[in-house]
């Protein structure tokens, strides 16, 4: 079953001083299924962070629609859009973006408490959250005493614990060192087996190689895209690499 | 060649800091201007020259030392408030490669510069308005015409000697801030976060009482003389009280606040709670500052402005009858006969008309303090005179005519008097040079007064207006973040504009609320001055508790556009 719908997705930025258009996205469709993991590659400046600003409703689309459970988010008005965001979706930044004045426990319920749940009901759902992704001797620590690696499990924990159709990353394995990207990688896969599904964009083949589909992008279309198949983790990760090589061979660079 | 580099580095620090800079120079020139001003009416003798001068100097000398310790350190805090901002950058320098000392010549020279701009603009301040303001202050103490403006050179002197300590002194307190700490240090400095005291809870009990006791204490104080001798140590009770309780106290508060789940998991409570821990871990001590500040300000000016405008008040309760001629209990029927007829021949010399109301004697005790010419005692020894009024050794009897001419006939009444009872050691008390009197010494402290008061308002000012950039740029990010989340943007407008709302009116309601309870202490004190009327401080009080309110929510508007203009949502 389908889950989110892109059709023909096109963004023009007006350039403030010349007077010129700058395309961003182009024609851009792609289906994402329930319970897959997918992730969005592509050199910097390929419009990666444009699409993901577009699907998590951030930003609106010039052309074209994006549907998420068959409801399509030109119909949804401006008033209503971020308590769609709220309810739907699931955010994981590449900075975190936890506030410094909450303990980690009371960002996890940052958006339980916006959608007014009860007390017993968020104490109830964080419990699981937090054991899953390994923070519930943390909770009560505040983002500056704790780690990246922590911060990102507990930026996790606040996407997941609103139980979101669609969780969306973006490059949230930017930030951190390798021993603590693998650990949060793990952690959504085991969100997917869960059967959560999960959109990250990113510019690592080591944190693509996670998930079960990579597009790929470049100047604003979709390039390619493969799937894993019967793969495991190491052979995907040379596929993807392979196919990087190829789409760099117009001059972009991948990191 | 490399001096040069410094300088420059400064001055492009300056340009591109202007939104702090400027503010800085111009408390820096308000300040200096105006304690030039000071320094120069008290040095001059264009004041010394009128007959009341005297009063006037003498308390332009106390009020220019006074000003000049409270100027010393609201610079040095401004200063400390500012530097402090500034860390990430020194830390970015040392980064860059610039040695400790490198940042240590660029922030001499910055000193030095804002310092020299900021007393530049205010020499010509004081030359530009010192004219200006000299001529109300000749008018508010009724001087006699004739007097002229100059600035002495030395208050020049003094000025200079006064912010070149401030420069030295800062200057050392900067160098300080660099040399600690290690680059990493100061680039990680803003964002560490707080622990809170253990002591917390006690503390903020401690200052409650504190307040407590010095508000009951300068509510049930009855004696004047008391008010009067108390009144500065309840005063540093309560500054205390202020800082403990806006810093521990607001925690404490919020703690409790967040403690209570039910009330603490609701979306308006949620973010704004945590949002004020933040805001009072960074902000109490300015808070409490403008507190201070505010309160200090409502005092001082009130107080004065009371004195100034109940002078006829108090001229009156001490003179019911204008003239009281003390010739002392044992003159004789006969001498005092004649003397009334003198007095009276005086009077048509000097074109006066004397009067004397018998409706206005009574036998009504007056206070311990008051000494009213108007009393009776029951025993009193009367000599019966056919126009004025004698009793107990006093001749009393009011005059009617200008001003001039009832100064010239008290002193040829003076004259008189000393030679016609020469052994009885007479005495003139008279309303019309108490009145000259009064207007130099309260014209005079009100004058001091507005000054204090430009004082301690440049200062408040200045420091809303860094809170707002601050409070800004920190918003700017939160903002960010709430809105990623799921909250939508007029949410966030909403919870951030009441918070700050909160912390900018914390400090003015904290201010109103000392006043309530300073007012009935100030009015005990001013009765040491003879200042009966109640109503009329209370008044004074009240407009410029008014008045201040209006100020500080202008100050706040006009400010809040910086602050917009930083977030811009």
């Amino acid at each position: 079953m389908e889950l989110l719908k892109v059709s023909n997705v096109k963004k023009i930025y007006n350039m403030k001083l010349r007077m010129q258009q700058c395309v961003a996205l182009n024609h851009v469709s792609f289906d994402v299924s329930e319970g897959e993991f997918v992730a969005i590659m592509g050199p910097s400046g390929s419009g990666k962070t444009t699409l993901l600003n577009i699907i998590a409703s951030l930003d609106r689309a010039t052309e074209g629609d994006v549907m998420l459970d068959g409801k399509s988010f030109s119909s949804i008005r401006d008033r209503e859009l971020s308590e769609f965001r709220r309810k739907h979706l699931g955010f994981v930044f590449q900075d975190f973006n936890l506030l410094d004045t909450f303990s980690l426990k009371d960002n996890i319920l940052l958006p339980l408490v916006l959608s007014q749940t009860p007390i017993a009901e968020m104490e109830r759902r964080i419990v699981p959250v937090a054991k899953m992704l390994g923070i519930e001797k943390l909770l009560a620590k505040y983002p500056y005493e704790v780690s990246g690696g922590e911060k990102q499990r507990a930026a996790v924990a606040r996407a997941v614990i609103t139980e979101p159709r669609l969780i969306l990353a973006d490059e949230p394995t930017g930030a951190l060192d390798s021993k603590s990207s693998a650990n949060l990688l793990g952690n959504f896969h085991a969100l997917n087996i869960e059967g959560k599904t999960i959109l990250m964009v990113t510019h690592s083949a080591f944190a693509a190689s996670y998930a079960s589909r990579v597009l790929f992008i470049r100047d604003g279309e979709i390039f390619s895209q493969i799937y894993r198949g019967d793969n495991d983790n190491h052979a995907f990760f040379e596929r993807i690499v392979a196919n990087l090589s190829v789409l760099s061979d117009g001059g972009a660079d991948i990191a | 060649m490399l001096k040069a580099f410094y300088l420059r580095l400064a001055l492009s620090n300056i340009r591109r800091n202007r939104k702090t800079f400027f503010p800085y120079i111009l408390t820096t020139a308000i300040i200096s201007g105006v304690f030039l001003l000071i320094g120069g009416l008290m040095l001059s003798d264009g004041l010394a020259n009128i007959p009341t001068g005297a009063t006037a100097t003498m308390l332009f000398n106390f009020g220019l030392v006074v000003f000049g310790i409270f100027a010393f350190f609201f610079m040095i805090y401004i200063n400390n408030f500012l530097i402090g901002r500034r860390k990430r950058e020194f830390g970015l320098y040392g980064i860059l490669g610039l040695e400790k000392r490198h940042v240590a010549r660029v922030l001499v020279w910055e000193n030095l510069l804002t310092l020299g701009a900021g007393v530049i603009c205010g020499i010509i301040i004081a030359l530009v308005f010192g004219r200006l303001l000299f001529l109300v202050l000749i008018k508010m103490i009724r001087a006699v015409p004739g007097s002229v403006f100059y600035i002495a050179p030395s208050a020049y002197t003094i000025m200079l000697v006064l912010f070149l300590s401030i420069f030295v002194i800062t200057s050392l307190l900067n160098l300080r801030q660099v040399r600690v700490s290690s680059p990493i240090e100061l680039m990680s400095s803003e964002k560490k976060g707080e622990k809170d005291s253990k002591l917390m809870i006690p503390i903020t009990i401690l200052g409650a009482i504190c307040l407590g006791a010095a508000y009951y204490y300068a509510w049930s104080i009855v004696q004047p003389g008391t008010a009067l001798g108390v009144f500065f140590l309840l005063a540093i009770l309560v500054i205390i009280a202020t800082h403990i309780l806006f810093t521990s106290g607001s925690i404490a508060t919020l703690r409790a606040l967040r403690a209570n789940k039910r009330l603490y998991y609701k979306p308006r409570n949620f973010i704004a709670i945590s949002g004020m821990f933040q805001r009072m871990r960074q902000n109490a001590k300015s808070l409490a500052t403008i507190c201070v500040l505010s309160t200090m300000l409502i005092v001082t000016v009130a107080g004065t402005l009371s004195l100034y405008l109940g002078q006829e008040e108090m001229l009156s309760g001490m003179h019911p009858y204008d003239i009281n001629v003390r010739i002392g209990k044992d003159a004789e029927e006969q001498a005092v006969r004649d003397f009334e007829s003198a007095i009276m021949v005086l009077a048509q010399e000097n074109g006066v008309t004397l009067s004397a109301d018998k409706n206005k004697l009574t036998y009504q005790e007056p206070d311990e303090l008051l000494n009213r010419n108007n009393y009776v005692s029951p025993d009193a020894k009367w000599v019966d005179t056919p126009n004025l009024i004698y009793f107990d050794g006093g001749m009393r009897f009011d005059v009617d005519g200008s001003d001039e001419t009832c100064l010239a006939f008290v002193s040829s009444l003076r004259t008189l008097t000393s030679r016609t009872f020469p052994d009885n050691r007479p005495f003139v008390s008279d309303i019309f040079s108490a009145r000259q009197e009064g207007y130099a010494l309260y014209g005079g402290l009100l004058f001091l007064g507005a000054f204090f008061g430009i004082l301690f308002l440049a200062v408040t000012v200045l420091i809303i207006y860094f809170k707002q950039i601050s409070e800004g740029y920190e918003d700017k990010t939160q903002f960010v973040i709430l809105q990623k989340v799921g909250m939508d943007d007029k949410q966030v407008k909403a919870t951030i504009n009441r918070q700050v709302l909160w912390v900018f009116f914390i400090p003015l309601g904290m201010t109103n609320v000392h006043m309530v309870f300073a007012s009935k202490i100030m009015a005990r004190m001013l009765q040491t001055f003879m200042l009966y009327d109640w109503g009329l401080v209370l008044s004074c009080i009240g407009g410029v508790c008014a008045v201040f309110v209006l100020l500080y929510l202008t100050v706040y508007r006009l400010t809040a556009k910086i602050y917009y203009r930083i977030v811009k949502w």
